[in-house]
This record gives structure tokens, sequence and C-alpha cells, in this order.
């Protein structure tokens, strides 16, 4: 069976400095792929490159297939509409644009032949914080619905697979696993999602499969259950009486 | 002087600036964008119809048609050439490009149109409103009534659409556009057609007023500016305000003070009111 998303041999550079070395990973339908590492490892630059995409101008090799198709030609834009969506680290919401108009600017595909279709009613039952939201302007969300109205859009497009980058990024603790575990439930509706985290114990709530990146390369990769007590991930991440918490 | 005339004037005079800026507002309000060849534009639109109508015979409306028609394919030549600079929201590079292009297109329809002033000949221009001791014409009328329903028309379109919300969307961030599906640089082709096509509808509309120079070029781009950063960059309603306002302010200035003084008068309003109000007219 073909991976719903996979990469081989990513490299990227910046201006000739290496920052992603020569990456390869697969996320299969039905599965939450975690990616975690420390800050600058390359997390970003890996799914940015996968979905084509950047704010800096990053030099790319390797390829990328989405649903065993070839995409690495393919411009951001085509990929997004080829179901490949990505929700950016950062700004990933448009600030003088109202949270109907922000999700007013993404159309399904006519063709919904192998994607995940989610409806706008679909949107609002997943975070029904949007709905008190809708005529507000995206600039004036807080963090935790900023978050949820770029999960949103993305699920309005009709993903094949849904990339996240760091989505708990600025939210309060609690409210970590709680946005992960409502996009844990769309995975079991049978939406692929390769995952960005800082927050590790978090993440090992709720994915299937965790990867380990530093400097560039994947040093360490394996089921959650495996990696929960991968001596790498518990020294730098979780700390030996985390795991005895956890 | 008759005070209900200089009203009369200055809405004359105030509808064509704001007319001629409607593209230029929303290149630079909606996609952040400039285009110092505007004025050099303007010239080319109201050669283009005058040509058309006098050397090929089209009746007034199709040479409009023509007009609109060239500058479109013009504009998204010029976009194509610039698409880079765009992207990068280089926006020092793109008044250089663009000011440049701007000479050129001003020599180019020296070569091919001549140095000598033409009129661009409407039959409404001719037509005087029969309205007692004050003087307009048709054309006057139906300038100022296609500027309000121009800037009503692309008020709603920009922000009552979805159309409106995209280009919203890839002014304020292309970059992030490009996630939501959005190709970035079709809408940028899409809104510098428009504004072409824009200056082209106005050239044909307010040029048939005054004998047509290919030279006229430079004091059009520098009034546009004048409406535009009055507007407050970017205000549809603004620049509208800011075309009439300026309108208002020549004809008074030209009938109480010093017709000769009238441009730099405008441009010693400018800097008053960015020290004031350094965000223009606009309220938002
Ligand atoms: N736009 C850019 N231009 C230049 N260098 C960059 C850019 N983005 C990231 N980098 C560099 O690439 C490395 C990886 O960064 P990043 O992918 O953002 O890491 P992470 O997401 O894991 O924190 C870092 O050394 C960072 O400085
Ligand atoms: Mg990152």
């Amino acid at each position: 069976m073909t991976a719903a998303l996979a990469c081989s041999h990513l490299t990227v550079s910046y201006d000739g400095n290496v920052a992603l070395n020569g990456v390869s990973l697969s996320v299969g339908s039905g599965q939450m792929i975690g990616l975690v590492g420390a800050n600058g490892a390359g997390k970003s630059t890996l799914v940015n490159a996968v979905a084509g995409w950047s704010r800096g101008r990053p030099a790319v090799s390797g390829s990328v297939t989405l649903d065993g198709a070839d995409i690495s030609a393919l411009a951001a834009h085509a990929r997004a509409q080829h179901g490949l969506l990505l929700v950016p680290e950062g700004k990933n919401i448009f600030a003088e644009l109202t949270v109907d108009e922000n999700l007013g600017l993404v159309r399904a595909p006519r063709d919904v032949a192998g994607r995940h279709v989610f409806s706008i009613a679909d949107v609002f039952n997943l975070f029904p914080r949007l709905t008190e939201r809708r005529t507000y302007k995206g600039g004036s969300l807080s963090g935790g619905e900023r978050q949820m109205l770029a999960v949103g859009r993305a699920l309005l497009a009709a993903p094949r697979v849904l990339i996240l980058d760091e989505p708990s990024a600025g939210l309060a603790p609690r409210l970590i696993l709680d946005l992960l575990e409502r996009i844990r439930s769309l995975v079991d509706r049978g939406l692929p999602v390769l995952l960005v985290e800082q927050n590790v114990k978090a993440a090992l709530k709720v994915v299937d499969h965790l990867y380990l990146l530093e400097r560039g390369r994947i040093i360490a990769g394996g089921p959650t259950t495996v990696m929960k007590s991968d001596a790498r991930i518990v020294e730098a991440y979780l700390g030996t009486l985390a795991v005895d918490r956890a | 002087m008759n005070l209900s005339q200089q009203i009369v004037n200055g809405l004359v005079l105030g509808s064509g600036y704001a007319c001629i800026a409607l593209g230029w507002t929303i290149l630079l309000g909606v996609a952040r964008l400039v285009n110092f060849a505007h004025g050099q534009l303007y010239m080319l639109s109201a050669f283009v119809t005058w040509y058309a109508m006098t050397r090929a015979g089209a009746p007034y409306w199709a040479a409009i048609v023509i007009a609109i028609v060239v500058l479109s394919l013009l504009g998204a030549l010029m976009q194509l050439a610039m698409t880079r600079l765009v992207i990068e929201q280089n926006l020092t590079s793109l008044m250089i490009v663009t000011l440049g292009l701007g000479y050129v297109i001003q020599g180019g329809g020296a070569l091919i149109f001549g140095g000598n002033p033409q009129t661009l000949s409407s039959v409404l221009a001719r037509t005087k409103v029969d309205a007692g001791a004050l003087w307009f014409t048709w054309q006057d009328v139906l300038v100022l009534a296609m500027t309000f329903v121009l800037y009503a028309a692309v008020w709603l379109f920009v922000n009552r659409t979805r159309f409106g919300s995209v280009i919203r969307a890839v002014a304020e961030d292309p970059r992030l556009a490009q996630l939501f599906g959005i190709n970035a640089k079709l809408v940028y082709l899409g809104v510098f057609v428009f504004e072409c096509a824009a200056v082209a509808l106005a050239a044909a509309l307010v040029a048939p007023r005054a004998p047509i120079l290919t030279s006229m070029g430079f004091n059009e781009v520098i009034m546009t500016f004048v409406v535009v950063v009055l507007g407050g960059i970017g205000s549809i309603g603004g620049a509208l305000l800011a075309g009439l306002g300026l309108g208002m302010f020549i004809a008074f200035f030209g009938a109480f003070v010093a017709p000769a003084y009238t441009t730099a008068a405008a441009f010693g309003m400018l800097l008053l009111l960015l020290v004031v109000r350094p965000v223009g007219l606009a309220t938002k």
C-alpha cells in the first residue's frame, strides 16, 4: 500500500548552509505522525519543503509523493490544491480578514476522490469557539482561536494529508492537549496528519509514530510505545521522572 | 467670480482626479504595489482612443473598448516582466522600474503620435448642459456619474465578494495565500490588468476635456499620487473624497489666488495634511 505522504532524500539549504540533510519519512493513511526535535533542528524546514513553501529562499532537492503521485515539481499553491495542506508555524491566518472571510478563501475541489471532505458545519462542530467569532477580524483572535481558524481553513480544502507545524505554540498548557485530541479525532476518522510539536509529552499521547530530528537529520523514529522509552527522548524531552508519571 | 460655478468646477476637476486615481488606489491600497508609469499609461490610453477615433473611424464607445483592451494587454506584459519584484514586494525596485517604463512609454508615444497637441472629441464634451449661468458639459456629468458608479462597484467587489477577499489576502501576505491554494502571481496579474483597464477607461472619459499631449503623463502621475496619499493609501472611499477635495481646492485656489501655482499649492496642502493627519483622510 502506498503512503499518503512520503518524502525521500530531502535536502534543504539556506545560502549554502545545510539545514536539512537527506531526510526521508512517510505518513500512512489514517496515521498521525509526530516530528519532534530541539529549536533549530530543521522541523519547519522539513515540512515547508514538503509543501514546496517558504518565507525565505531555500534550495531544495529530493522528492515528495502524495498518494503515490510525484508532486516535487509543483508550486506551493498547486500542492495545496492537490490536497497537501500545511498550517505553517507563526502567522498562519489573515489578520485583516474576518473569520468567515478567512474560511471563505478556501474551496474544496469538484473531484473529491481520495480527499477527506469537511463542511463548514464540521469545522464549527470541531471548534465551537469559532462560531462566536465569525465576524471578528483574524487579528483580534487569541492564539488558540487563530490555530483553530488555521486548522479549520485547511480542513475546508478537503485535505489528503494535513501537516501542522507547532499548532500548540503560544497556547496555555491546559489547551495544548485539548487541541491535539481534537486533531486526533480527525485522524480516527481517516485523515493522515503529520504533526510538528515541541511539547513531546503531549505529542506522545496522540501520535502513532514519532520521529526525532536533530541538526537536519532524523536520528530516531518508531512507534510511540517504543519511542516513549527511547533513551534520547527520555533524556532530552521527558526527564526520567516524567516517564513514571506519564 | 461666481461661487456656485467654482463648486461645479471643483466637482468636475475632482471627479476627474478620482476617476483617474481609481486603478492606482486599488493597486496600492489593495495589492500594495506601485506604478509610477500610471500617468504615461493615461497619456497612452488617451492617444489610443484618439487614434481609434480619428484614424480608424471608430465611434467613441468602441474606441473606449479598444483602449481598454490595448492597455490591459500592455499591463499584462508589464506585470509578467515584473513578477519576481512583485512577489518579493520589492517596492523600491518597482518604483524605479515603473518610472523607467513610464519614460519608455512617453518616448514611444511621442514617436508614434508626434509632439503636437490633439483633441479627443466626444459629442458629449461639446454639449453644454442648460443650467442657467453655470457652465459644464454632458461629458462632465458622465465623468461624475461614472466615477461614483465605478468607486461603488469596486468597493463592493473588494469588500463583499470572495474574489475581493482573495485580493485582500494576497495583499496582506502573498506567501501565506499560496498555502490557501491561491495563485498569488495570477492575482497580482489580475490587479495590474485592472489598474491598466481602469486608467484606459478614465482617460477615455476625462481626456476629451482638454487637448492631449504625449508629454502630459508626468502631471497626471503627480496628481494621482497626491490623491492616493491624501486619501490614505489603499482606502477606496478616501481616494474618492481626496479626488473631489483636491478638485475643489484647485478650482478655488485657481480662481481666487493664482492659477499658475495650483500644483505647488496642491503639494503644500498634501504636506500640511500629512503633518496634521499622517494616515490621510481615511477613517479606518
Ligand atoms: N528562512 C530562513 N533563512 C535562513 N535560514 C533559515 C531560515 N529558516 C530556518 N533557517 C535555519 O535553518 C535551521 C532550521 O530551522 P527551522 O527549520 O526553523 O528549525 P525548527 O523548526 O526545528 O525550529 C536553523 O539553523 C535556522 O536558523
Ligand atoms: Mg519550527
